[in-house]
């Protein structure tokens, strides 16, 4: 079920009612919601729900095994354990294909395989490694199994994210929410703007210039190839910080806050201000039970940069199972190595400029791998960048030109201006306010194009 | 931020009167979207639903503010809906016509001669094939569902500038069972009338493949996917495409559907196969047919999802065991080309 469809809106408004009218007898709360999470997952592929259950099943169980273990053997090979089954989930289900043709290449053999991908598991399987490796390290107290359940299929973030801690969201689940103080004007402004960013910014985008370019640059001016860097740069933000706004809303109208997973990233002055600022939630996992569990910064200096390029190409890799996105992994770890050596920490406002310049055509230069489907179409936009300019570029319209601009100088919106928006919604009268709703959703729904593509984020 | 404190029962009502409000203001998409759904209880339910919010949105001239947008981004008229199947040449007496090797375009350009429409027994020499070239290139248009959308970007791919690769038109979930989703008929006249392609490679049927059509003419029934009465209705579509665009001139062909993985869809895309290659073969100096089915089965004629391309082994199917990937993509490509090579001449 996608965010930006009548099905989920009505799907949406049984839920919601219901979740508030059993939110004080907790248990039967847990089964409805647990409920509407497996229905919601279930629309795309029923067979999927029995492996989202499978999964928690197995994490809780290893999880509480640690927990009630005293002896460090048993708690670490139980930990390797439940590692291993949600790796090897994803291995089978991610990246069997991705290493068997690989494989195929290198040595000559010769197996197929062929598995679909379930939706969201990376995101699911990154938030049970997390609570399984926090039991571990006696920061949490396993919960109950129907929360645990709950806080792993919760749908607002089940298929994309944000990877929301379980440190985050149990607490929440323990008590009842206080049907009395919800944030529901940031969470309309919520919504709305990722349903804005989605539909209008990122489908225009895709529809109009990128997905033709990186199709066949070849075919493309110079103008164009450029326009259509940048446009996948505005595209997959609008796509992805689009898609978390609307879970983080549609979560806080359940009465749940969820971590915020994008703070302008684009006005980053550095590729390590970039990760701070871009999926916030995943940086901070694989800084935590990636990087830092590698030895982060503790080692010395070969094996902090060892480190960083590791996480980055693990990261990389989480992405999609193609070297593409390991080579995305790799120039985002050296430009962080290199900001690292070069001690990069710009301070006045000139080199903050000239910092925000670079690190975004860094991200632009990698997101071009990330992109493009093989090394070959890569190298032909980068050969294409420079090789035809003066051509006609009639994909470059006024209206690509503007998504983009809107794009970035959404960068540069000061969240004291998203507070005044929030707290101006928040000051009209109800029937004001649903006029407002309906207005800006009808207007999204008018100037996005037709059909609604899925979001790119749910294939990762 | 500030928080900002409110009753769930207010959040719940806001939720509530906004999408009612917003039904109201679009309620012509919403019946749009109702009526092309596919036949069943959700279509019904959306159908009823949708009557009384339209009614009662025009009576208050509340569809009025989304008419005056779509106006003013010139897009108005999309909520209408045509399911009207325009052909205008009247179908051939009888059967279809097997290959008699002497098909001539009624009128428009004529394929595969210099201009000369002259008719020509079976027997003579052939006549020298088009040429094209970077100055005068062959103008293709690849057009269809979602399916269409690899092929073409294989076509644009190719490096040949006496091939110029018109925009893709891959527009999902559409087909030709189905024009009240989108009418590829009056598509088709326009495209003739104003983009002038000398070939179109059209890949439909996937979204075809169900019991279900609609701009079936009055008075006739329709049975379900594979009756006879659905396979003669379905082929006189293809076949009246085939010709409409023959008419204009327009080299046509038709991409068969890819074998498919897992048993949804293993027998209902043979079925639109068989129909699509028919009416090629039937049209046989004026359209042909690539046969995607067998360019991406295994030795043993089943699904897989990886072939070898020049020794590697290649990803060609997404996970959904039905859409390509670029390489899939580029492999329907150079078949086509060979068709295209077969009766036109590059230099």
């Amino acid at each position: 079920m996608l965010f930006p469809t009548v099905t989920f809106a009505v799907f949406f408004m049984i839920v919601l009612p219901v979740s508030w009218a059993l939110m004080t007898r907790q248990r039967g709360w847990r089964v409805w919601i647990l409920l509407a999470s497996y229905v919601f997952y279930a629309w795309w592929d029923w067979r999927f729900v029995f492996l989202l259950a499978a999964s928690t099943v197995v994490n809780h169980a290893l999880a509480v095994a640690i927990y009630r273990a005293r002896a460090v053997g048993a708690r670490k090979a139980m930990l390797g354990l439940a590692v291993a089954f949600d790796l090897g989930l994803l291995g089978y289900f991610k990246y069997s294909g991705f290493f068997v043709s690989s494989a195929d290449n290198l040595i000559g053999t010769s197996w197929i395989v062929n598995i679909t991908l379930p939706v969201g598991i990376s995101f699911y399987t990154f938030m049970a490694i997390s609570y399984v490796v926090d039991t571990y390290r006696r920061q949490l107290v396993p919960a109950s199994f129907a929360r645990f359940a709950v806080f792993q299929a919760f749908f607002p973030h089940l298929v994309a994210g944000p990877i929301v801690r379980a440190s985050e969201l149990l607490p929440q689940l323990e008590s009842p929410r206080d049907p009395r103080k919800v944030d529901t004007s940031r969470a309309f402004v919520l919504i709305l703007s990722g349903l804005f960013l989605k539909v209008v910014i990122a489908n225009h985008l895709a529809t109009h210039i990128v997905d033709d370019v990186f199709a066949a640059p070849n075919e493309h001016s110079s103008l164009e190839v450029l326009t259509a860097v940048y446009g996948y740069a505005v595209q997959i933000f609008a796509d992805f910080c689009g898609y978390t706004n609307i879970a983080i809303g549609v979560a806080l109208l359940l009465g749940f806050q969820f971590p915020q997973n994008f703070n302008s990233p684009y006005a980053a002055v550095s590729l390590q201000d970039f990760w701070r600022r871009w999926h916030m939630t995943l940086s901070r996992w694989l800084r935590d039970y990636l990087y830092i569990p590698l030895g982060g910064n503790r080692k010395g200096t070969l094996l902090t940069y060892r480190n960083l390029m590791l996480t980055m190409l693990l990261g990389g890799l989480w992405h999609g199972a193609a070297w593409t996105f390991v080579v995305w992994g790799g120039i985002h770890g050296l430009g962080l190595a290199t900001e690292r050596a070069l001690g990069w920490r710009p301070t006045s406002s000139a080199a903050r400029w000239f910092g925000r310049v670079l690190t975004f055509h860094v991200v632009c230069f990698a997101w071009i791998f990330f992109r493009a489907d093989s090394f070959s179409r890569a190298g032909q936009v980068l050969e294409r960048l420079f090789t035809a300019w003066g051509q006609s570029s009639p994909l470059v319209t006024t209206s690509v030109v503007l998504a983009i601009a809107v794009g970035i100088a959404g960068q540069y919106v000061r969240p004291s201006a998203v507070a005044g928006v929030v707290g101006g919604f928040q000051r009209l009268p109800a029937l004001a306010q649903a006029g407002c709703i309906a207005v800006v959703l009808v207007a999204i729904n008018t100037l996005g194009p037709e059909g609604v593509a899925p979001f790119i984020y749910f294939r990762f | 931020m500030r928080f900002f404190g409110t009753p769930a029962g207010r959040g719940i009502v806001l939720l509530f009167l906004g999408l009612v409000f917003a039904a109201l203001l679009e309620a012509e998409g919403l019946r749009k979207q109702a009526e092309i759904q596919r036949q069943g209880f959700q279509r019904t339910l959306a159908l009823d639903a949708t009557r009384p919010l339209v009614h009662f949105s025009r009576a208050l001239h509340l569809t009025t503010p989304r008419h005056e947008l779509q106006e003013a981004i010139g897009r108005q008229g999309e909520d209408e809906i045509d399911t009207g199947v325009h052909l205008r040449l009247p179908p051939p007496a009888g059967p279809l016509p097997r290959h008699t090797g002497t098909h001539v375009p009624r009128k428009g350009r004529p394929i595969g001669t210099h201009g000369s429409s002259e008719r020509r027994p079976i027997g003579t020499h052939a006549p020298p094939k088009p040429r094209f070239s970077a100055t005068h290139p062959l103008k293709v248009w690849v057009a269809g569902d979602s399916l269409a959308e690899i092929p073409g970007q294989g076509l644009e791919r190719v490096d040949d500038p006496a091939i110029d690769v018109l925009p893709v038109e891959s527009r999902l979930s559409t087909g030709l069972a189905r024009p009240d989703l989108f009418n590829w008929y009056t598509r088709f006249t326009q495209v003739i009338s104003t983009l002038h392609p000398r070939v179109a490679v059209l890949s439909f049927g996937a979204d075809d493949a169900h019991d279900y059509m609609a701009g079936v003419p009055a008075g006739k029934k329709v049975g379900p996917l594979g009756s006879p009465s659905w396979v003669a209705e379905y082929k006189r579509r293809v076949d009246g495409v085939t010709r409409e665009l023959n008419a204009a001139g327009v080299y046509v062909v038709w991409l068969g559907l890819p074998i498919p993985d897992g048993p949804g869809f293993k027998k209902s895309f043979p079925i639109v196969n068989r129909i699509l290659e028919s009416v090629a073969r039937a049209h046989a100096k004026t359209a042909a047919y690539v046969d995607t089915w067998h360019l991406l089965d295994d030795a043993h004629g089943r699904y897989t999802p990886y072939l070898r391309v020049h020794g590697k082994l290649t990803l060609m199917r997404l996970p959904d065991g039905i859409h390509y990937t670029g390489a899939a993509g580029d492999l329907i490509a150079a078949q086509t080309l060979k068709r295209l090579r077969a009766v036109f001449a590059f230099s």
